[in-house]
C-alpha cells in the first residue's frame, strides 16, 4: 500500500526537480559565468568556476555608468509607481463610490486598455512624445507607462474599494465627511494591501520595460538598465563573462525584490486575471 | 407644524446641495488625471496610428503624402511580414498547446498548501518577474555556438557545435523555448489560484464516489477551473501577439529576417527606418488582431456562462 | 447493511492529539448520532470512518471487514457533507449519477436507480437543473440522493442541516427520520445540535475533547447522564448544576436538577426572586436569582408571575442527579440503571 503511493510521489518529485533545473539552470549559468575568465567560460560553461574571479563584477560595480543606468531605472520606476497609485486610485474611487451620468461609459473607456497591445501605438506615441517636447526625458517613459498601466490598476482598485463596507462611508457622511476627505482619511488607509499590489506590479513592469525607453530615449545619460545592458552587450560582444556579470548584477535587485514582495505580485496577477 | 416641515425641507435641501457639491468636486478633481493620461498616451495614439497608416511619412513635418491603403498593400505584399505572422502563430500554438498543459500539470502538482509546494511555485514563477531582455540575453549565451551550454552539449555528444540562433530551422524554436521558460510560471500561478478556490469537499466527495486521481482532475477540477483556463489562454494569445523584448537579444529578427514576430517586424521595418505610415499600418493590423481575439474570447465566455 | 466497529482509535495531527484512544460500536441498522461541542473530534471520527482521514493507531471495521487502510469508495459508505459538496458544473441528474457512471454501471441500471432516488426525494422536476438554481433544502436532498443511489451499507452525515434555516431544518429532520425508517441502513450522523441528536438518534454518542463521555439512547442520556458534561450538554434549557452546601447535603460535589424538576410556589426550603419570565405559550421559562445561584425553571404556560416577585421552591428529590469530584455520576440504584440501559439498547 505504501509503495503504491510512493511511486507516483517519486515521479512527481522527479518531474518537479527537472522543471526546477530547467528554470534555474540558465540563471546559475549566468551567475557563475560572471566569475569565470573567458577561456574557462569556453571550456566549462555551466560548471562551478574553478577560480572565483571577482574582477568582472567589481569592474562593473566601480563603473559609474552602471550605477547611472540603475539610478535612471529607479527614478523612472518610483515615479511611475507614485503616479499610478495616485491617479488610478482616485479614478477607481470615483467609479466605485459615486454614481453619475456616464460613469459606466467612462469606465469601459478606461478599461479598454486591457486588451490593447502596447506596440500598436508605439509609433504615434513616439511622435506625440516628440511633439510635446518630452523626447529624451524621464517623463517620456513615466507618462506613457503610467497611462498604459491605468486600465489594470483601476480595475484592481475598483474591485477592492467595492468590497469595503458601505456603512463606513454612510457613517462618515452622516458625520459630515465629504467624498474627497473620506478618500484620504478612510479609503486609502484601509487599502494598503491593494496599494502594495498595484505598486509592486507597476514597479516590476516599469523596471523591466524595454520597448518604450528604447523608442523615446536617445542619450546614454538617461539610459535605463535594459538599454544599458544592450549597449554593454554591443561593446563586449565576445566577452560573455562581463555580459553575464552585468546581467547578474542587474537582475539581482529584481530577484531580491521579488522574494520580498512575491505575495503582492501573485495577488495582483491572480486577482486581476481571475476577476478581469 | 408648518415650521417644522419647512426646517426639515431646507435641511434636506442643504444636504442635497452638500451632496451635489461634494460629489461634484470629487468627480471633477479625481477623474480627469486618469482620463487625460489615458486619452493622451493611449487613446489618441491609437487614432493617430489609424490616421498615419494612410500616409507615406517619415515622421518629420506633417503627413501630406496620402497613399490611401498603399501602406497596407505594401505590408501584405511583404514576404517577411508573412514570415513574422507565421512565427507569431507558432508562438501562439506553442503557448496554447505545450505551455498551458505543462502549466496545468505543474499547477496540479503544487497547488496544495505545503512549504515545499510554496517553494516550487516561487521558483517556477521567478522567470516571469525577470526582465524579458535579461532573460533573452541569458538564453542567447546558453544557445551560443562557441561558448554556450548548447554547444558544450553537442561537443559532449561528439558533434560539431551548432549555432542554434544563427540556424534558420532552429532559431525560432529556440525562441519558443525561451518563451515557455519565461511565461509558464505565470499561467501556472493562475491555475494554482483557481485550483485553490475549488472547495476541498468536492474533491473528497468525488473520491468517495470512487473517482481515481485522474478522474477527479478530468471530471471535477478541470471543469471547475475552466474560466481560469480561458483567462490564461487569452493572456497567452495576447502575449504572443505582442512578443518583442525576448526576441531582440536572442536573434534580433535574424538570421536573414526569419525570426521576426509582428512587433519586431514593426520595430525593424517601421521605426528604425522612420517609416511612420508603414509601421502604423502594421500597428493597425496588430490592433485588429487583438480586438478580434478579445471579441472571440468575450463570446466564448458569454456562451459558457449561459 | 453493516455494523461499524472502531477499536482503540488514535488520531494525532502533528503535535496535537485530537483523539487519544476511542472505542465505539455502531450497531447494524442504528441511527447513531455523534454530538459534542466544536473541536471535540466528532467530525474527525466520521472522516476516519469515511476513509478521508487515516487513524494514527487503531482499527476500523465495517460489517466485520477491516477497512482501516481501505480506499473510501470501497468501504460501502456514502457521505453527505455540511456544504453538500454538489458539483456546480453538473446537473442534479449528473450529480446523482456521478458515482454510478464512474463505476461503469450499465446505463439502464443507472437510470433506474437515479429515478428511484429522485422519486423518494421529490427531485423529479429538478433533474435538469444545476445546483446554483436550487434552494438550500433542495440541494440537501440532491446530496442525499447522491448517497442513496450507491446503496451504501453505511450512511455518513457531517452536520448536514447546519446550513439551513430553522423551519427547513425541522422539515429535513423529519425527512431524514423517514429515510432511515424506509432504508433501515446504518446511519452515522455528526452534529453539534443536541436537539437534532435527541430527535433523530436511537443511539447518541456524546463526545468531549476527543473522548466519549457517554453512549446511550436519547432518554437514557436525558434521565441518567453519567457525567457532569453530559448533564450540561443534553437538554434545553440546560440542567441546573449546584455545588456547595446544598450539594453536600445530598452527599455530592455537585447536584443537577432539570428545569422541569423544580417546584416553584409558596412552599419549599429555598427562596428566590424572579428575574425574567420568558413566555413561550405552552410553557414559561423562569430565571430565578436564588440563594443557590441563578436557576432556570420550566413552569406552566399560563403562570401569572411578575418579575421581582419572591418565591419559594423545592427540588423533586427522585429526579436529582448527583456527581462526585471528578464529575462522575453517583449511582443510587446501580443495578437498576444498568438493567434499563441494556433493555433500551437491545429491546
Amino acid at each position: 500500500m505504501i509503495s503504491a503511493r510512493l511511486i507516483p510521489q517519486l515521479a512527481r518529485l522527479a518531474i518537479l526537480l527537472i522543471v526546477v533545473t530547467f528554470v534555474l539552470g540558465p540563471l546559475t549559468v549566468a551567475v557563475f559565468g560572471g566569475f569565470k575568465t573567458n577561456g574557462e567560460l569556453l571550456a566549462n560553461p555551466f560548471g562551478i568556476p574553478s577560480h572565483w574571479n571577482t574582477e568582472f563584477y567589481s569592474a562593473l560595480l566601480n563603473d559609474p555608468s552602471f550605477w547611472k543606468y540603475l539610478g535612471n531605472s529607479l527614478i523612472i520606476s518610483l515615479s511611475t509607481v507614485v503616479l499610478t497609485l495616485i491617479v488610478a486610485a482616485a479614478a477607481a474611487y470615483v467609479f466605485a463610490q459615486i454614481r453619475f451620468f456616464g460613469s459606466k461609459m467612462l469606465m469601459s473607456y478606461l478599461l479598454a486598455g486591457l486588451v490593447f497591445p502596447f506596440a500598436t501605438a508605439i509609433l504615434p506615441l513616439f511622435i506625440k512624445v516628440r511633439d510635446f517636447g518630452l523626447l529624451d526625458s524621464y517623463w517620456a517613459v513615466i507618462l506613457p507607462q503610467t497611462a498604459f498601466g491605468l486600465s489594470l490598476s483601476i480595475l484592481l482598485f475598483k474591485t477592492f474599494f467595492e468590497q469595503l463596507p458601505k456603512e463606513l462611508f454612510e457613517a462618515a457622511y452622516v458625520e459630515g465627511c465629504g467624498y474627497i476627505r473620506f478618500f484620504w482619511r478612510f479609503t486609502l488607509p484601509l487599502s494598503t494591501p491593494i496599494l502594495a499590489t498595484v505598486g509592486v506590479f507597476a514597479f516590476v513592469q516599469s523596471w523591466n520595460n524595454f520597448l518604450l525607453p528604447l523608442v523615446v530615449i536617445n542619450s546614454r545619460e538617461l539610459f535605463t538598465w535594459p538599454l544599458g545592458m544592450m549597449q554593454f552587450r554591443g561593446e563586449f560582444l565576445v566577452e560573455w563573462n562581463r555580459v553575464l556579470a552585468f546581467i547578474t548584477l542587474s537582475i539581482l535587485p529584481a530577484v531580491v525584490f521579488f522574494v520580498a514582495a512575491q505575495k503582492y505580485i501573485v495577488a495582483g496577477l491572480t486577482g486581476g486575471a481571475v476577476k478581469g | 407644524m408648518s415650521n417644522a416641515t419647512s426646517i426639515r425641507a431646507s435641511k434636506s435641501n442643504s444636504i442635497l446641495a452638500d451632496l451635489m457639491s461634494s460629489k461634484g468636486q470629487a468627480v471633477l478633481l479625481m477623474l480627469p488625471p486618469a482620463f487625460l493620461l489615458f486619452t493622451l498616451f493611449v487613446a489618441l495614439p491609437l487614432f493617430d496610428a489609424a490616421y498615419y497608416s494612410l500616409f507615406k511619412w517619415n515622421g518629420y513635418g506633417t503627413p501630406t503624402d496620402f497613399v490611401w491603403l498603399g501602406n497596407f498593400r505594401q505590408v501584405l505584399d511583404h514576404g517577411i511580414f508573412w514570415q513574422s505572422v507565421r512565427n507569431t502563430l507558432i508562438v501562439l500554438a506553442v503557448s496554447l498547446f505545450i505551455q498551458l498543459p505543462l502549466a496545468l500539470g505543474l499547477a496540479l502538482m503544487v497547488y496544495e498548501k505545503t512549504p515545499a509546494n510554496t517553494l516550487f511555485r516561487l521558483v517556477f514563477f521567478l522567470p516571469y518577474i525577470l526582465a524579458e531582455i535579461a532573460s533573452g540575453l541569458i538564453w542567447s549565451f546558453v544557445f551560443d555556438g562557441n561558448a554556450g551550454v548548447a554547444s558544450a552539449l553537442f561537443k559532449s555528444l561528439g558533434m560539431d557545435p551548432v549555432f542554434i540562433l544563427a540556424d534558420r530551422h532552429w532559431a525560432f524554436l529556440a525562441i519558443t523555448l525561451v518563451v515557455v521558460w519565461k511565461y509558464f510560471g505565470f499561467h501556472m500561478m493562475i491555475f494554482v489560484a483557481a485550483l485553490q478556490s475549488v472547495p476541498k469537499e468536492l474533491l473528497e466527495a468525488a473520491r468517495l464516489e470512487g473517482a481515481k486521481r485522474w478522474e477527479v482532475v478530468r471530471f471535477v477540477q478541470v471543469p471547475l477551473i475552466w474560466a481560469a483556463i480561458g483567462v490564461s489562454a487569452f493572456f497567452a494569445v495576447v502575449g504572443s501577439l505582442q512578443l518583442f523584448d525576448v526576441v531582440i537579444p536572442l536573434t534580433n529578427g535574424g538570421p536573414s529576417n526569419s525570426t521576426h514576430t509582428i512587433v519586431t517586424y514593426l520595430y525593424t521595418f517601421g521605426l528604425t527606418r522612420t517609416r511612420i505610415g508603414f509601421g502604423s499600418a502594421v500597428g493597425v493590423l496588430l490592433f485588429i488582431a487583438a480586438v478580434g481575439v478579445s471579441i472571440f474570447y468575450q463570446r466564448q465566455t458569454n456562451k459558457r456562462s449561459k | 447493511m453493516a455494523n461499524v466497529e472502531l477499536s482503540n482509535i488514535n488520531k494525532t495531527f502533528g503535535a496535537i492529539e485530537t483523539i487519544p484512544d476511542l472505542t465505539l460500536s455502531v450497531p447494524d441498522g442504528s441511527f447513531t448520532v455523534l454530538v459534542g461541542p466544536s473541536g471535540c473530534g466528532k467530525s474527525t471520527l466520521l472522516r476516519m470512518v469515511a476513509g478521508l482521514e487515516t487513524p494514527s493507531r487503531g482499527r476500523i471495521s465495517i460489517g466485520g471487514r477491516d477497512v482501516t487502510r481501505e480506499e473510501p469508495s470501497k468501504r460501502g459508505i456514502s457521505m453527505v457533507f455540511q456544504s453538500y459538496a454538489l458539483f456546480p458544473h453538473m446537473t442534479v441528474e449528473q450529480n446523482i449519477d456521478f458515482g454510478l457512471r464512474l463505476s461503469k454501471t450499465p446505463l439502464e441500471e443507472r437510470q433506474k436507480r437515479v429515478d428511484a432516488a429522485a422519486e423518494i426525494l421529490h427531485l423529479k422536476p429538478l433533474l435538469k437543473r444545476k445546483p446554483a438554481a436550487l434552494s438550500g433544502g433542495q440541494r440537501q436532498r440532491v446530496a442525499i440522493g447522491r448517497s442513496i443511489v450507491r446503496n451504501p451499507d453505511v450512511f455518513l452525515f457531517d452536520e448536514p442541516l447546519s446550513n439551513l434555516d430553522a423551519a427547513l431544518r425541522n422539515q429535513m429532520r423529519v425527512e431524514l427520520a423517514d429515510l432511515h425508517e424506509r432504508l433501515k441502513s446504518t446511519m452515522i450522523y455528526v452534529t453539534h445540535d443536541q436537539v437534532e441528536a435527541m430527535t433523530l438518534a436511537d443511539q447518541i454518542v456524546v463526545m468531549n475533547a476527543g473522548r466519549i463521555e457517554q453512549v446511550g439512547a436519547p432518554m437514557e442520556l436525558y434521565n441518567r447522564p453519567q457525567t457532569l458534561f453530559v448533564a450540561g450538554f443534553i437538554g434545553s434549557p440546560r440542567m441546573n448544576l449546584i455545588s456547595g452546601e446544598a450539594a453536600a447535603k445530598h452527599g455530592a460535589k455537585t447536584i443537577g436538577v432539570r428545569p422541569e424538576h423544580i417546584e416553584l410556589g409558596e412552599h419549599g426550603p429555598w427562596k428566590g426572586r424572579l428575574r425574567v419570565a420568558e413566555h413561550l405559550g405552552n410553557e414559561t421559562i423562569a430565571y430565578i436569582d436564588s440563594e443557590l445561584g441563578e436557576l432556570i425553571v420550566r413552569i406552566n404556560g399560563d403562570h401569572k408571575m411578575k418579575p421581582g416577585e419572591v418565591l419559594q421552591f423545592q427540588f423533586l428529590q427522585e429526579h436529582l442527579h448527583r456527581f462526585d469530584e471528578s464529575g462522575r455520576r453517583i449511582h443510587r440504584e446501580q443495578t437498576l440503571v444498568t438493567g434499563s440501559a441494556t433493555k433500551l439498547l437491545h429491546p
